[in-house]
């Protein structure tokens, strides 16, 4: 008989909690991508997340739309909204929106907040001010990944505020305004009565 | 050890929608299976490393000076 391997035990997470972390690792996805086939079918066939509030009506609107869409002209909108390096229609690095100085770049406060939270890489060279990035960081931080549990609420906290809420709110009003957006204009929709909820959350205890 | 947490706010996520039973769940599911660079979107990989994407290493490629 092979020796017994030791098992570790996580604490399963809150239900809400475990929301929050979903609805960030579905909002990362849409922005580091387009939709594919399979992604909109699953968007498609999601139930209702219940009545009276604007999460609920926002994600309504993005069930719909998703049954509508096609991964080929989800992948056109999506370049001609986020394509074009340098000179896209919307950004999608937060320091576009929060201002980025030649000096104190957004990126470098957020590369130390990470180090401090055990997550960052420590090469130069990161990812970090891209919302799809910064959306991932809070799901990692409020569902925890292989190795380390959800982080405290405070730091959850202390992260959204210095670094996703304010850059991710204007990146999706950027993208509610922008012509070329359709069926992403039902995703920052969404993204944004997400982030009012959490920017609410926050403020309460 | 029960971890406690303040009431009000759980109700608040809760009336605001967030907790419904495997609604965002299944779609997070299919958002990580489905993309093709989902894993490699992830900030934070399985081992809690952050990692550049290729579309965002082109754009730092665009940065240098």
């Amino acid at each position: 008989m092979a020796a017994a391997a030791p098992v570790a035990m996580h604490r399963p997470l809150a239900a809400e909690e475990a929301a929050r972390a979903d609805f960030y690792a579905l909002m990362a996805r849409l922005l580091v991508d387009a939709p594919d086939a399979q992604l909109l079918g699953t968007i498609a066939q999601a139930g209702p997340l219940g009545a009276g509030s604007g999460l609920a009506s926002a994600w309504q609107a993005l069930v719909d739309a998703s049954s509508a869409m096609d991964a080929d002209a989800a992948r056109e909108e999506y370049d001609a909204l986020f394509g074009g390096l340098g000179k896209a229609k919307v950004s999608l690095y937060a320091g576009h929106y929060t201002g980025a100085g030649a000096v104190d770049h957004p990126r470098i406060r957020i590369q130390r907040e990470l180090e401090s939270l055990g997550l960052a890489h420590r090469s130069t060279t990161q990812p970090e001010d891209h919302v799809g990035a910064l959306l991932d960081a809070m799901r990692v931080l409020v569902a925890g990944g292989a190795g380390r549990g959800p982080a405290k609420l405070e730091e959850q906290r202390r992260f959204f505020e210095g670094h996703v809420g304010p850059g991710a709110t204007k990146f999706f009003a950027a993208v509610a305004a922008a012509k070329e957006a359709n069926y992403y204009r039902r995703v920052a929709a969404l993204g944004a009565a997400f982030l009012a909820i959490e920017t609410e959350s926050f403020r309460m205890d | 050890m029960k971890t406690t947490r303040p009431s009000n706010r759980r109700n608040f996520l809760l009336t605001a929608g967030l907790g419904g039973a495997g609604v965002a769940a299944a779609v997070a599911t299919g958002a990580r299976k489905a993309g093709k660079s989902a894993p490699e979107a992830a900030t934070a990989s399985a081992e809690t490393k952050y990692r550049a994407t290729e579309h965002i290493l082109k754009y730092y490629e665009t940065t240098k000076v």
